[in-house]
């Protein structure tokens, strides 16, 4: 008696079509109503960005001038090309060291491990990606700063910069020669070709652009990086810095800055300093989608 | 003449010969590819690097800890630097401000998901999507000076006293009403889901996305709507990937530094209520390394603090990979 209530069967295909019970409304309601409500979630992404940007961007622009951004004079100190340059030639030996540490090791994994052993391998790269970077950053410390005696120095927060680019490289070297089509590698090896000559000859022009991928995107996520850098150097305000002496980044000037009086200029130097670092970080995200997005087609290129 | 490919197991047949365990008979296993063993050792050299590394981390720690604090007092919550050296008020911290900044960039995630897997057209996705991607290349520092000089004193003014009027009948939401400057718990929340958020969304999009198509026209096909599909069919499909979602997101929140350093007014203690400040592993060891390098007791303490968090990041980074087979988004920092 009772169930009669609850699931009244359509009787004619006329109802089953035009079916205009509560819960039907309810049901197809929900579903129009939740085709509106959930793309407004993307506002939540989008707001705080735009925000962000027109935030920093309205405070560093007033004061910005061509010499703020190219004076290296230690007696300027409302000037970023001393951080600048630092952090080009800081950037550049960490990189450096970041792929000599983590090309070697992607190839080998993915070309000689077995399937077991290489995913051991993989696994411990993930986890040092998952590592905070202010551990990184004591690492640095105690074992560069202290244990090693190379003080706070350029060479110290390169290094520890290096490795916590380190597995980035690892990675994305492995991805991209895991994904080098199955039939090419069988065809060099099956026309006799030696696993080096595999590696250099047959898979490096195929996977060079996504590694050339991999050193853009390590290098956007380092140069934003403060812990690591921070915790290994000091501020300086000369340029070209030696081996062992204080040098300054672009982050580290912010950190030292962001909590001056408002509409200080050395308030000033941290929200250009923001806009800079902000400019080349997405400037480098976009080149990687341009790229990955450029490979991905010439992979498909590939299967034909 | 009994038929050799029955099976058989009469007494007078010979035992067939077990298959070896790697699947190869004997003979082939005893054959060696290519090259000596040293040859086939070679390419574990470079390989090894990221593990150690990770063992170089961990022993340093160890070495420069020589873990003397470890003991009842360090689990303890009096953190007062010459004389003790108790992290709980730090363990809570970063718990405190990482768990409802996951929820909330999980809840935020699954929305966008959603939208973008099964509602919004293909066109219009690829034009929101990068944001969320943008969100993640966004350095920590700059969220920080955001946070610090335009968001806390916001959450200051306008939306603690808001939610301190209309919500201080809860458990934890009364008590000493909101400080003008903002710093603590709330802008902290706020910017750790908006770390977190892109994490979790790719990761969940990703889950999704692996629905096979089938499933989905099955779905709708039986007359479910849009929603009840993803409800109930993609949902439970994708779900160690949404689990996954949580453990990664929480991992990037939680270790999180210069950001937290910069919005919450770190202090050794609990937070007096939702509006109140405390401060999180992450950002004590990095504010006071500083102070602490004359101090060898301190920095015995800083390093078995890095020691616990690496620990706890590492747990939950490693359970979040188990659950999936393997990431397709890789250019995102922290995953």
């Amino acid at each position: 008696m009772a169930s009669a209530f609850v699931f009244r069967r359509a009787e004619t295909a006329e109802e089953l079509l035009f079916d205009r019970s509560l819960r039907t409304r309810w049901r197809l309601g929900l579903d129009r109503a939740l085709g509106w409500l959930l793309p407004l979630l993307f506002l939540v992404a989008i707001v705080p960005i735009l925000d962000l940007v027109y935030y920093i961007a309205s405070h560093a622009l007033p004061t910005l001038t061509w010499t703020v951004l190219t004076s290296t004079n230690p007696y300027d100190p409302d000037a970023l090309g001393v951080p600048i340059l630092s952090t080009a030639a800081i950037m550049a030996l960490a990189i450096a060291v970041a792929v000599g540490l983590g090309l070697f090791g992607g190839v080998a994994t993915a070309e000689f491990l077995p399937e077991r052993s290489a995913g051991w391998v993989r696994t411990t790269a993930n986890m040092l990606v998952g590592t905070p970077s202010v551990v990184l950053g004591y690492f640095g410390y105690f074992l560069l700063v202290i244990t090693f005696g190379w003080g706070l120095s350029f060479l110290a927060g390169a290094v520890t910069l290096a490795f916590f680019m380190t597995p980035y490289i690892f990675r994305v070297v492995d991805l991209a020669y895991s994904s080098i089509p199955r039939p090419i590698r069988e065809a060099a090896y099956g026309s006799g070709a030696r696993p080096y000559q595999y590696v250099l000859r047959v898979a490096a022009p195929i996977a060079f652009p996504q590694i050339l991928n991999g050193v853009f995107l390590a290098l956007a996520i380092g140069v934003g990086e403060t812990a690591p850098i921070v915790l290994t150097t000091t501020q300086s305000v000369i340029f070209p810095p030696t081996v062992f002496s204080p040098v300054t980044f672009l982050t580290g000037t912010i950190w030292e800055n962001f909590s001056q009086p408002a509409g200080s200029p050395a308030l000033a130097l941290a929200f250009q300093a923001a806009l800079l670092l902000m400019i080349v970080v997405v400037g480098l995200n976009i080149l990687v989608r341009v790229i990955s997005a450029r490979y991905q087609k010439r992979l498909e290129g590939l299967y034909q | 003449m009994p038929d050799p490919s029955a099976p058989v197991a009469s007494a007078d047949r010979e035992p067939l010969p077990r298959p070896s365990p790697s699947g190869r008979s004997p003979r082939a296993r005893r054959r060696r590819p290519y090259g000596s063993v040293v040859g086939r050792l070679v390419p574990y050299l470079p390989a090894a690097v990221p593990a150690a590394l990770l063992v170089a981390i961990v022993l340093e720690l160890v070495r420069s800890s020589q873990l003397t604090n470890f003991g009842w007092g360090f689990w303890g919550s009096r953190w007062d630097p010459p004389d003790a050296w108790g992290i709980a008020t730090f363990v809570a911290g970063s718990f405190l401000t990482a768990l409802p900044a996951l929820f909330f960039a999980m809840a935020i995630g699954l929305g966008i998901a959603i939208a973008s897997t099964s509602y919004l057209p293909a066109w219009i996705t690829r034009w929101l999507d990068p944001f969320v991607d943008l969100l993640a290349g966004i350095p920590s520092i700059v969220y920080g000076i955001w946070g610090y000089l335009l968001v806390a004193p916001y959450f200051g003014t306008v939306i603690n006293p808001f939610l301190y009027r209309h919500l201080s009948f809860l458990p934890g939401f009364g008590g000493l009403p909101p400080l003008s400057d903002g710093l603590g718990l709330p802008v902290g929340i706020f910017i750790l889901t908006l770390m977190a958020l892109p994490i979790t969304t790719l990761l969940i999009r990703d889950a999704l996305r692996s629905v096979p198509r089938d499933l989905w026209e099955a779905g709708l096909g039986l007359g479910a709507t849009r929603w009840e599909t993803v409800r109930r069919v993609a949902i439970p499909y994708g779900s160690r990937g949404i689990l996954s979602a949580a453990f990664l997101g929480f991992g990037r929140a939680f270790g999180e530094t210069v950001a937290m350093a910069m919005v919450l007014n770190v202090v050794a203690s609990y937070p007096a209520n939702a509006f109140g400040s405390t401060g999180t592993m992450a950002a004590e060891m990095f504010l006071s390394l500083d102070s602490a390098y004359n101090n060898s007791q301190w920095l015995a303490a800083l390093s078995e603090m890095a020691l616990v968090l690496l620990a706890i990041s590492l747990a939950v980074n490693l359970i979040g990979r188990r659950l999936i087979a393997q990431i397709v988004t890789y250019d995102v920092p922290g995953l």
